[in-house]
């Protein structure tokens, strides 16, 4: 699942710096050996998140370890910003999305109970103090806490657009399924640096495809509440 | 005693402190005058409930019970805390909390409140990780939540004023604002993801935007009594929260990814007075 391709690299740039660092100390009461003022900005907060014994030492998920999930992709990187990216950027990343993208040969949509499940759930890749146990409860797509589905249903989230009547405004046609399964699976293709997660990139599979299946049912297929308000 | 004196005369003490951090106020009073300026923000007005609830905050008992434990005798080396330099002096606490993280000659290094309360436990009063006194971080119940939220108190209504004068106090806020907009984990999160733009809501919160002036110093005003877990949570918890919702890895408490997130989110609010202690959904 957890595919380290684009991973990795940017670790190797401050390997060089953590070796000098010896033993940065991080139990709060005696210093280190390491000048963080001959940083920069970036090195040092790379520096702290790999060097100072910050972060719990777990399996993830999807494979891997703290250090797999704290290392940061091309396009992680490209989207650190304060604000929208600059037109040069932007267009980087939406060819970045593009070329890892893998479009399926054919997008049925699947059962939109199920979608109201998968979209409506939190459950899933947390880490720490309580671990999300994925043999215990599926992962959902956490998209509620972000968009308005249905208004029916309390306490869902602004962040994103309301994607209240998506299918009954759009309709079903083969160019917006495909549209609706790119944005999904890998949103930044359509709006570069958006804070909508991946949910299925060269970085990992969040979701499967036949969850996907389910959730774009949600948001098109006309029988759902969605479509009936 | 001296102590019980400082505590009954808040608004007396302050007068000595330092010029810039201003007099000591009220939390509900630093509370009623941001809603009053601010009369537009959903962030700030979003719980009646809440702001009806501020005047017998919870989180204000923990106040004298932290100042008993901050004078008593205590640990295998049985002294108070009276010796502990917040920064502005051996037990001198007016204005300390906001003016932290700050760079201490004795460690060598950027300390947040948190960091240095469990240095002084340890080096003065001996007390090591695993003593309940230091390992319990987190709940009302808890020595550090109540030794919090009584020096948080010293500090309610000065504006908050991180020093950044110590070139390791400018790197740590210059780190910390990195952190904050970094993408990473397995939904490709940064702090900004939720806290980038105004009136923003996920499920029923709505969320403060980094830098918004007094939003954000509400926002950054911790310890408070979260009414939703009925215990009083520290800056570190709210930050263990966000890393949590945020599928970075878990986060351990008094490292120095926090004191970098703390340095930049201080800075943000800077020249708002803090509200200390705050109350909260
Ligand atoms: C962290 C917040 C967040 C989460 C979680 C999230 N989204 Fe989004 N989504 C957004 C934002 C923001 C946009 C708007 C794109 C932009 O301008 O950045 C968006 C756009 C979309 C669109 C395109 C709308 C259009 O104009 O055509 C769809 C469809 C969508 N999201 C579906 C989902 C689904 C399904 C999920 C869960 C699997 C989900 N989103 C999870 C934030 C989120
Ligand atoms: C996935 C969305 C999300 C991300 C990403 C996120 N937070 Fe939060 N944050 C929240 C929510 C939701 C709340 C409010 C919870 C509530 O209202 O009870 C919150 C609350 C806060 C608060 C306290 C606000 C208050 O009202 O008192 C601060 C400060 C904060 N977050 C900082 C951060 C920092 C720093 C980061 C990055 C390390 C971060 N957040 C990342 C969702 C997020």
């Amino acid at each position: 699942m957890f595919k380290k391709n684009a991973v990795a690299a940017g670790m190797a740039a401050f390997a060089s710096v953590a070796l000098t660092a010896g033993c940065a100390v991080a139990d709060g009461s005696k210093g280190s050996d390491v000048d963080i003022t001959a940083m920069s900005a970036d090195e040092l907060a790379e520096h702290l998140i790999f060097e100072t014994d910050s972060f719990r030492d777990q399996e993830m998920q999807e494979g891997g370890d703290w250090r797999d999930r704290m290392t940061q992709d091309d396009l992680q990187k490209a989207c650190s910003l304060k604000g929208d990216p600059d037109g040069e950027t932007a267009g980087q990343v939406v060819a970045m999305a593009r070329a890892s993208y893998e479009a399926p040969e054919s997008i049925e949509l699947g059962d939109w109970r199920k979608g109201a499940e998968l979209a409506d759930s939190g459950y899933g890749y947390r880490q720490g103090h309580r671990t999300d146990d994925h043999s215990q409860r599926e992962a959902g797509g956490n998209c509620y806490n972000c968009h308005v589905f249905d208004p029916r249903v309390s306490d869902q989230g602004t962040v994103g657009p309301s994607l209240q009547n998506y299918g009954a405004n759009r309709g079903t046609s083969e160019a917006v399924l495909r549209y609706v399964h790119e944005v999904i699976s890998n949103p930044h293709q359509y709006f570069p640096c958006t804070q909508m997660p991946r949910f299925n990139s060269d970085r990992h599979q969040l979701l499967s495809d036949e969850q996907i299946s389910h959730i774009m049912a949600y948001l098109l297929d006309p029988e759902s509440p969605v479509n009936n308000q | 005693m001296f102590k019980k004196a400082l505590l009954a005369l808040p608004v007396a003490m302050a007068v000595g402190a330092t010029a810039q951090a201003g007099e000591w106020q009220d939390p509900n009073d630093v509370l009623q005058q941001f809603l009053q300026e601010n009369p537009d923000s959903a962030y700030l007005h979003q719980s009646e409930m809440n702001i009806m609830m501020m005047p017998d905050n919870p989180a204000l008992w923990l106040v004298d019970e932290g100042e008993d434990l901050f004078y008593a005798q205590r640990g295998p080396n049985n002294v108070s805390l009276e010796g502990c330099d917040f920064g502005k002096g051996p037990g001198e606490l007016d204005g300390a909390y906001v003016e932290l993280p700050r760079y201490f000659e004795d460690t060598g290094k950027v300390m947040d409140f948190e960091m240095r309360l469990v240095h002084c436990m340890k080096e003065l009063q001996g007390f090591t990780s695993d003593d309940a006194a230091v390992a319990r971080r987190h709940g009302s119940g808890s020595d550090i939540m109540k030794l919090t939220t009584f020096i948080a108190h010293q500090s309610s209504g000065m504006a908050w004023n991180p020093p950044l004068d110590h070139p390791q106090e400018q790197a740590m806020r210059d780190a910390g604002e990195k952190l904050f907009y970094r993408r990473g984990g397995a939904m490709d999160f940064n702090c900004a993801s939720c806290h980038g733009d105004v009136g923003k809501q996920i499920r029923a919160s709505v969320l403060p935007h980094v830098g918004a002036g007094p939003e954000w110093s509400k926002a950054v005003s911790w310890p408070a009594h979260r009414a939703g877990h009925d215990n009083v949570r520290s800056q570190n918890h709210r930050i263990r929260g966000c890393v949590w919702q945020m599928r970075h890895a878990g986060i351990k408490a008094d490292t120095p990814v926090n004191t970098a997130l703390i340095s930049y989110w201080n800075d943000q609010a800077r020249g708002e007075p803090a509200i200390l202690p705050d109350l909260k959904r």
